[in-house]
């Protein structure tokens, strides 16, 4: 893999093109002349311009749920910017993250306008877990009727929120990411930050019980701060069908620019798995065992969110 | 044992091909096919009954046969020459309760099975990714199609509990894609420029044409009680699958897709069900097909990618002048084969 020997890239178009030219001019035909041209460019410049074609013809991978792993790794690098200048994330436990097998990780839910948590959760996962894997994540049903959004949503491997999604995930051994407080979470308002809401009717615990998969809290501190919810307006709400529309500092104050998100430093803690071994998959009818499984996750991370945020200090500096 | 088989809709492709397959089968002591127009001639030994499943007339017809399996192929996904779209509601619906009339009238029968469909579960952004064949009637069925799907499947389900005798299968199947099917979504993705919904990619399962008839032939065999799906393996989106068809999408803002695809509809011959493929289009389904493996023993062929694949590669064949689409002149360009 020695790179010293390879030209850049214009130098190297440069050159194939006058190749091609010499060809035809030689009295080949401008197709062979072209792939015998081809034949000469620097490796790495062929292997890239080989899977832009070959994604052209549709040769490419793309699993049963939708998920385009060729197309997250051509956005990784947005997030990535996100993760490590904007937001500047640290992050705790991720070693708590299974490297196979499936899991499901249990996260409080917030920055309103776009919940950036699911992608800074799997970018914690992908970059400082030793073995690094794509997981899996349910979003709000009401994403899944956008335009644009919804394609990207799923390329990027998130799924329709529904324990049906949800079973079937982790009976597939995936890394499955939840929210359980869902618009409440996101749609709280700014002062009422890092207090985590009712956790439904405690969906994911079920889940968790009949598949026999380890639950593990997370505790994401930043979210909150990246789109402060002051209000909301209902009539745009109704206007678009959002469960709800806000309104921070920015938005829709400044237009397209107050979609930018407010550059808030983040933390991320992996917490220990909650162990529910010790009950059958048929607990998962007992509300009581659900319920008291429910109340552990949400106070654990509610904990750890109050530790985390005497741990990041100052907000944005 | 030697096995009597009467099949509804027996001149569509559907019911022609299945029979083709149960002539083979030396099993199979006797078939008969009922449609109100004769079968392709290739049919060897089928009897053609001529009869209008509407009419009460079957229940005499039927109970002479003296069949033991009913396979019901008359349900219409799209208008056919001398069906128009304004008879396909009473064909798909009052055709099968005549058709339950006649079987409760025939005492040697011991299975029906009914080539239903999928649209049972419709079409929406937020359904689950894989419906499992409990999660019928989950959500607001929003098209004549799927209503008729509905009704249809409850008559059916009223009749198979008044008849716990009878082994009453209900195939919920995907939409098909073959090389040889002469319908509206084989049309369409064999448009030369296909218009897509701007800003959606629904996620498809398609199943191939010969996996629609092996599925068929399977349940005619092995009869389950109850509903099946009846979907390839996989899923594919509608972007990729153009690009293997070598086909360029022309995506339409979603105001302009529908009034567009009715003009074009009427040519693809999808008249009044093109509610469904434009739901469909937008933001496709997935089914979960453990059942159709597990309980009913059927294998299919083609995922689904492979089953647009086949369609691609009878397409090529077919292919009237150069191929011009993007990705096979970029491919050959950089010397990638085919």
């Amino acid at each position: 893999m020695s790179r010293a020997g390879e030209q850049p890239a214009p130098e190297a178009i440069a050159d194939f093109l006058r190749d091609v030219r010499v060809g035809v001019e030689r009295g080949m035909d401008p197709l062979a002349a072209a792939q015998a041209a081809s034949e000469s460019l620097p490796e790495r410049l062929r292997g890239a311009l080989e899977t832009v074609v070959r994604r052209l013809r549709g040769e490419y991978h793309e699993d049963e749920w939708g998920f385009d792993e060729q197309f997250a790794e051509a956005v990784f690098p947005i997030f990535e910017f996100l993760y490590r200048v904007w937001w500047r994330v640290e992050v705790e436990g991720v070693r708590n993250v299974p490297s196979h097998g499936r899991a499901l990780l249990v996260a409080n839910h917030a920055g309103s306008l776009f919940p950036f948590d699911a992608t800074m959760m799997t970018m914690a996962v992908m970059k400082e877990h030793p073995l690094p894997r794509w997981p899996r994540f349910l979003v709000l049903d009401w994403a899944f009727v956008l335009p644009y959004i919804s394609t990207f949503i799923r390329r990027c491997g998130g799924v329709p929120a529904s324990r049906h999604n949800a079973t079937r995930l982790l009976e597939e051994d995936e890394l499955v990411m939840v929210f359980p407080e869902g618009v409440k979470g996101t749609g709280k308002s700014f002062a009422d930050r890092y207090r985590v809401q009712r956790f439904g009717r405690g969906g994911f615990v079920e889940v968790a019980l009949r598949t026999r998969s380890p639950i593990i809290p997370v505790a994401v501190v930043g979210s909150e701060e990246i789109y402060p919810k002051l209000g909301e307006s209902q009539a745009m709400a109704r206007a678009v069908g959002a469960p709800f529309v806000p309104i921070t500092p920015t938005f829709p104050w400044l237009g397209p620019l107050g979609l930018i998100p407010l550059p808030s430093r983040w933390r991320i803690e992996f917490c220990e798995p909650v162990d529910i071994s010790e009950h059958p998959p048929e607990a998962a009818e007992d509300r009581r065992v659900v319920f008291d499984i429910s109340e552990r996750v949400r106070e654990t991370i509610q904990e750890k969110l109050y530790e985390n945020l005497v741990k990041r200090g100052s907000v944005f500096l | 044992m030697a096995r009597r088989v009467v099949i509804t809709g027996i001149s569509s492709h559907w019911g022609a091909e299945l029979a083709r397959r149960l002539e083979r089968d030396p099993a199979i002591e006797y078939i008969a096919g009922i449609d109100t127009r004769p079968p392709p001639a290739e049919l060897e030994r089928t009897e053609f009954i001529e009869a209008d499943i509407r009419s009460p007339l079957l229940s005499r017809v039927l109970p002479s046969t003296e069949a033991d399996t009913v396979v019901h192929c008359g349900i219409l996904w799209y208008p056919e020459p001398g069906r128009p779209p304004r008879v396909l509601h009473e064909i798909n619906v009052i055709g099968t309760l005549q058709l339950l009339a006649a079987c409760e009238r025939t005492e040697s029968l011991e299975a029906v099975v009914v080539r239903g469909s999928a649209a049972i579960y419709g079409s929406e952004g937020a359904s689950p990714s894989f419906f499992t064949e409990d999660l019928a009637g989950q959500v607001r069925l929003r098209t004549r199609f799927q209503r008729d799907i509905a009704e249809l499947e409850e008559y059916f389900l009223n009749f198979a509990r008044r008849h716990p005798r009878l082994v009453c299968t209900m195939l919920r199947y995907q939409p098909e894609v073959g090389p040889d099917l002469p319908s509206p979504l084989v049309r369409y993705l064999s448009l030369p420029v296909v218009p897509v919904q701007l800003g959606f990619d629904p996620r498809l399962q398609l199943l191939h044409a010969d996996d629609a008839t092996g599925a068929l032939e399977r349940a005619v065999h092995n009869p389950v009680r109850g509903a099946v799906n009846v979907g390839p393996d996989g899923a594919i989106s509608l972007s990729r699958a153009l690009r293997i068809l070598r086909r360029s999408p022309l995506p339409v803002p979603a105001p302009l897709f529908e009034p567009a695809m009715r003009r074009l509809g009427a040519r693809l011959g999808a008249g009044a069900l093109l509610e469904d493929g434009m739901r469909l289009l937008r933001f496709g389904r997935g089914v979960d097909n453990r059942r159709m493996r597990d309980d009913l023993g059927f294998e299919p062929a083609y995922d689904a990618v492979g089953a647009i694949e086949d369609l691609a590669r009878a397409a090529d064949a077919r292919r009237i002048g150069p191929d011009l689409h993007p990705g096979t002149i970029a491919g050959r360009l950089i010397g990638i084969d085919r």
